[in-house]
């Protein structure tokens, strides 16, 4: 095998934050069941890792693991990341407008607005369609930072902006979940050898987890995703994302088969040239 | 002079599989010393020695995709030589061998006469299933007439 071994992790993020357990309310999927995986699409995973060594005991092949998540219930990641800021900026652009209008309504046509209520009913209409702005918390629960350049609005899993935040909202887009650590019985036994590298790719908000195969112990080994959720909390008066930490597991199966020799199944030889040729292939004639 | 020959086989995996043809999606080369004809394409001629050790490695043009050599045989004549992009998945009873376990490599025999083509099928696994397998019969293998002259040219 000279393919690289992508797990696919789908996370029903709403159930999974809601039950406080990621094992229930996680689909994983890998590209291995050709090769022997068990239980795609379920929430217990069998990948097989088909190693190979030379006559000698020493690897032939190096097998590597990558892991991507997806979340039920957020705006699809193929969606360019731009998309989220043009979003708001055309937000505010539209208000802008609105007040425009508001201002241009009160000089000509002022008696419209009984009083400064309907004034400021008019402008809190105009500021709700601005949306809601989120703030996301970090590590220190003191710290907060605004995702992406802009602040990410709330935003309902079509991408449309909602007005207000509630408990009557609908279906909020979700921040994608992220891995932070891989750990468990594969990594203790240094089976798997697992790290966060940055990626060009920002489908995976540029980073991702991958991780190289000691393929020379076979065996059932388990290992441990620790996954970093978010669910929207209102602190004070602002719309915050709270990390919610929670973890899954997978299994790896692991096989080595030793590489032989295609044309003698075994050393090598020389090659199964026939002696006899035809006539017109003697030399003269070809060359 | 390098004892080994390594002939190196890049497939566009993807392209193969969609129009199910190898041509123009295959390309091969080598690093004999005697100048091997038609380098880069699907019609090597690799310019070898008796007693040289041949290696043919296979690679994706796309890193993620996964190929291997499932055969090389050796044509005898013209009855043996078939359509190069005729599909081929016959299942060999008995067991089955995983092509991604296979080395190819050998030595050049002896008795090879100086001058003439030895054609050979390199047969190509492309991941697994009913259109897996392609084939293609134009590379082969020479042993030139003048090693001195085939350098000067």
């Amino acid at each position: 095998m000279n393919q690289q071994l992508s797990i696919i992790l789908m996370i029903d993020v709403k159930a999974a934050i809601n039950s406080g357990s990621l094992q229930e309310y996680v689909y994983m999927f890998d590209n291995m069941k050709i090769d022997g995986s068990e239980g795609e699409g379920s929430n217990e995973l069998v990948s097989a890792v088909n190693g190979s060594h030379w006559m000698n005991g020493i690897q032939a092949s190096e097998q590597i693991l990558n892991w991507s998540l997806i979340s039920l219930g957020s705006v699809p990641r193929t969606v360019p990341r731009f998309f989220y800021t043009e979003k708001s900026r055309r937000s505010n652009l539209k208000a802008i407008d609105k007040l425009n209008e508001l201002k241009a309504k009160i000089e000509y046509e002022g008696d419209i607005f009984e009083n400064a209520d309907a004034v400021l009913a008019e402008l809190d209409h105009i500021a709700k369609q601005t949306g809601v702005k989120t703030k996301v918390q970090g590590k220190r629960r003191d710290l907060q930072r605004e995702f992406g350049t802009s602040g990410f609005e709330i935003m309902d899993v079509t991408g449309e902006l909602l007005n207000e935040a509630g408990d009557n909202m609908p279906e909020i887009s979700r921040i994608n979940p992220t891995i932070t650590e891989i750990t468990g019985e594969a990594v203790d036994k240094k089976i798997i050898y697992p790290a966060a590298y940055t990626s060009p790719d920002l489908f995976t908000n540029g980073w991702y987890w991958s991780a190289s195969v000691d393929t020379s112990r076979p065996g059932k080994y388990a290992y441990t995703m620790h996954v970093k959720l978010h669910k929207l909390y209102f602190i004070g008066d602002e719309w915050i994302w709270t990390p919610v930490n929670l973890k899954c597991e997978a299994y790896l199966k692991i096989s080595t088969a030793p590489r032989v020799n295609g044309f003698t199944g075994a050393g090598v030889a020389e090659l199964p040239i026939p002696i006899f040729r035809t006539q017109e292939q003697v030399p003269g004639e070809i060359s | 002079m390098s004892s080994k020959i390594n002939i190196v086989t890049v497939v566009d995996v993807i392209g193969a599989l969609s129009e199910r043809r190898l041509e123009n999606k295959f390309w091969m080369m080598d690093n004999s010393v005697f100048e091997s004809q038609n380098q880069g394409t699907h019609s090597l001629c690799t310019y070898c020695q008796p007693g040289q050790l041949i290696n043919w490695v296979i690679y994706g043009l796309d890193v993620q995709t996964p190929v291997a050599i499932k055969k090389i045989s050796f044509l005898c004549g013209d009855e043996d030589q078939v359509e190069t992009d005729e599909l081929k998945n016959v299942e060999e009873p008995g067991i089955e061998i995983n092509p991604y376990l296979n080395v190819w490599s050998g030595f050049v025999p002896s008795y090879l006469i100086p001058g003439t083509e030895y054609r050979y099928r390199l047969e190509v696994q492309m991941s697994k299933g009913v259109n897996s397998v392609m084939s293609i019969d134009t590379p082969s293998l020479k042993v030139p007439q003048n090693l001195l002259k085939s350098k000067d040219n």
